[in-house]
């Protein structure tokens, strides 16, 4: 949990420039979040991995989510012990380190690695800024400052893909995404040092449960590992699911057995009584499993069947990167209007499901028919998608930080992020795994045509392409509507479980 | 007779300490390395290969690189191909005289003889007249340098040339003229060669390329059956 310190070293620091550099961190990491889904395909040409081994390219996206899910939760109280400063500067330079292996890597090991590197590095700083502006401003002024700094990572998780996308289709290409992180994190870093460096900044010793999170991120790691489809062509999930998924069981459950005993654990595990904050918990990772499935499989689908390139299918994925911002704006004005968070929350994952329903019925021409002047019809089933992703964040954030007491809110909004990772990382690992084992399914017994001494060749070709073109269909369609009943089913949960907006009080 | 005085001792011991270094075991020279690594290679049970083609390839060149095990003829192997700037992984055995292929999708068709020609004839590879290793004892000029690492083995480098025909029988894509610069890493005395590799306009005329070999498990026993059809 993090808890302000009242340092008069600190409040005599160009705030404004201190807070600045910090978030200009924070903003260089986020946008590392979700950069690598319109870079797949030539990060995977990159290190040799052919397109149709595509499930190679799942731990590229995996690596950093689990390395940003294994450090989030302990770097509060890590800057509380060792300085929010130092702990700031450390896990930026890691994070360079991690874009340094990222960019330089000659293969797949190397290059997941270098993810997970930069996840541990890029997770660190979010805690570790909010706590930085915590201690800079008063109770009373702090709000707007967390607010920009949340916006912050948030807006660059939103460009990543459109930024990743652009340096891809770019004659510098991909690894300059990663090289640019080098100098701008030593940027920083420099521009900070008199400041690392003044040994003044407040510490106290704080009790770490770094049993819990060692816990927790075993679990999550085989949990991982066993639902990785190495080969999508046997099964869906990894080989050695039989015992790595009874392995990940056991880990949470020996981990909610030392939370509740934990002097200070690293959630409070008495909350999930609260069926207001187990329901949000859990709609807020199926969320993050649809906008992961989203982020991911509409630029693959957009280079597989409709031959864009990276910023082609990065132009593709802002029509929903756009309607994230304006729902959540939405919804935070609707759930306070209409006193209800259940009613948003629900129609927004509706919206989103019926999204995802439209988007499953694409097919080669969807992206042809204009609807009003440019605007295609696609682009509006983007934007819906979109739309209702965002209107479901602020009613299930506030229900899930309305049922944790007022003294408990930082941990609760950790909780929160963590939550949608663990649904991003679990959703997607699912969905990889089956929609590959989909399509080698539905070409099993394909034979592509062989040129030589073939007379119709060029017309058998035609027709195969187009059975494969069908196959990349029908396998995203599997994944857009499994998403959409995950949706609905978020919906229901919301509906069912989330309590109604407290009267407004001061505390 | 007078006794050695302290100076001359100390010098005849140092001498005797050279000699008797220099009469320890010594690598054969770069000749004879390449003749005997030769034989043992071609004369395996079976082994394990890695092969990467890097530099320019033009886009008559499909294939960026292939891994598998073999007992030549006989061979499995997984093969990178380059099609319009993207990679595509397809899987090929070579049976006897049978060869069959795994391609994007489906199982596994066999293929004719003009098709192999036409596709990539890995067995060619490592055939015991037109292949690398035989192609070991028709490079020239071969050179032995200090021994070196490889994959954590102790080998001797030899350096040496290959004529372009020669190299033009083990991939018939490679130009047939001039003359390309091999070496190869070659651990004694097991005469296990371990690693491979050819450099040269190999693909162009004026732009350079490379094809690596990377070889290990030798002598582990390789049998290869035909596939499943379908």
């Amino acid at each position: 949990m993090i808890t302000p310190f009242r340092s008069a070293r600190l409040r005599s620091v160009n705030r404004p420039a201190l807070l600045s550099l910090t978030g200009a961190g924070l903003f260089l990491a986020s946008l590392d979040a979700y950069v690598v889904v319109t870079a797949l395909l030539p990060m995977l040409t990159s290190v040799h991995i052919a397109v149709n081994r595509a499930e190679q390219a799942t731990p590229i996206i995996t690596g950093f989510l689990l390395g940003y899910l294994a450090v989030m939760p302990i770097a509060g109280a890590l800057s509380d012990r060792f300085g929010r400063i130092r702990i700031f500067a450390a896990c930026l330079a890691f994070f360079a380190f991690g874009s340094f292996l990222t960019a330089s890597a000659p293969s797949l090991s190397q290059l997941v690695t270098g993810r997970l590197f930069q996840g541990a590095g890029g997770g660190a700083l979010v805690p570790a800024v909010l706590a930085l502006a915590a201690d800079l401003y008063p109770a009373g002024d702090r709000s707007p400052v967390l607010g920009a700094v949340s916006a912050l990572q948030e807006i660059g998780s939103v460009l990543g893909p459109l930024w990743g996308g652009l340096v891809t289709a770019s004659s510098f290409g991909w690894t300059w995404i990663f090289w640019l992180n080098i100098p701008a994190a030593a940027l920083i870093i420099w521009a900070l040092w008199p400041e690392i460096r003044s040994r003044r900044e407040e510490r106290r010793p704080t009790s770490l449960d770094w049993i819990g999170a060692l816990l927790a991120t075993a679990g999550l790691a085989l949990l991982t590992l066993a639902l990785y489809a190495a080969n999508p062509e046997q099964s869906p999930v990894g080989a050695g699911i039989i015992w790595q998924a009874p392995l990940a069981i056991f880990c949470f459950v020996v981990f909610v057995w030392y939370e509740r005993r934990a002097s200070h654990p690293l959630i409070n595990v008495r909350w999930f009584r609260d069926s207001s904050f187990s329901g949000s918990a859990l709609t807020n990772a199926i969320a993050g499993a649809g906008l992961m499935v989203a982020l991911v499989y509409i630029p693959v689908l957009a280079n597989a069947v409709f031959s864009m390139n990276a910023s082609g299918s990065a132009l593709l994925l802002v029509r929903l990167m756009l309607g994230i911002p304006i729902g959540a704006l939405l919804g935070g004005w609707l759930a306070h209007r209409l006193r209800s968070y259940r009613i948003v929350a629900a129609l927004g994952l509706v919206l989103a499901a019926v999204g995802f329903l439209l988007l499953s019925g694409w097919t080669e021409g969807s992206l042809k028919p204009h609807l009003i002047g440019p605007l295609t019809q696609a682009d509006g089933e983007l934007f819906l998608t979109g739309l209702g992703l965002g209107l479901e964040i602020a009613p299930v954030s506030a229900a899930l930080l309305d049922a944790v007491g007022e003294a408990e809110r930082g941990a609760g909004a950790s909780f929160l992020i963590v939550m949608r990772l663990v649904g991003m990382l679990v959703g997607f690992s699912l969905v990889a795994g089956f929609g590959l084992w989909e399509f080698h399914r539905a070409t099993a017994h394909l034979l592509p045509p062989l040129p030589a001494l073939n007379p119709n060749f060029a017309a058998q070709f035609a027709f195969y392409t187009l059975k494969v073109k069908q196959a990349i269909f029908d396998e995203y369609h599997l994944i857009f509507r499994a998403t959409a009943i995950a949706l609905l089913v978020g919906a229901a949960v919301a509906a069912a479980t989330l309590r109604p907006l407290a009267r407004p009080r001061w505390q | 007779m007078p006794a050695a005085s302290p100076p001359r001792l100390v010098v005849a011991g140092l001498a005797l300490v050279v000699a008797l270094t220099a009469c320890g075991p010594q690598p054969p020279d770069g000749a004879t390395l390449l003749k005997q690594s030769s034989q043992r290679m071609l004369a395996l049970k079976g082994f394990h290969f890695q092969m990467q083609i890097t530099g320019f390839t033009g886009t008559g060149e499909p294939v960026q690189s292939a891994q598998g095990d073999a007992h030549p003829p006989d061979l499995h192997a997984k093969v990178n191909l380059k099609e319009g700037g993207i990679l595509l992984e397809v899987e090929v055995i070579f049976k006897a005289d049978s060869v069959y292929l795994k391609s994007f999708t489906g199982g596994w068709q066999q293929l004719s003889a003009v098709q192999v020609a036409q596709f990539f004839d890995a067995r060619l590879l490592f055939d015991q007249q037109a292949g690398l290793f035989a192609a070991m004892r028709d490079t020239t000029a071969p050179y032995r340098g200090n021994s070196e690492k490889v994959n954590g083995h102790d080998t001797y480098p030899v350096d040496g040339v290959l004529q372009g025909p020669r190299v033009h029988q083990l991939l018939p894509l490679i130009r047939e003229q001039g003359a390309y610069h091999a070496t190869y890493w070659i651990e004694s005395p097991s005469n296990n060669l371990w690693r491979a590799r050819v450099t040269g306009n190999l693909f162009d005329a004026s732009q350079a390329a490379t094809i690596v070999f990377d070889f290990s498990n030798h002598d582990h026993p390789v049998s290869v059956s035909p596939p499943p059809l379908g």
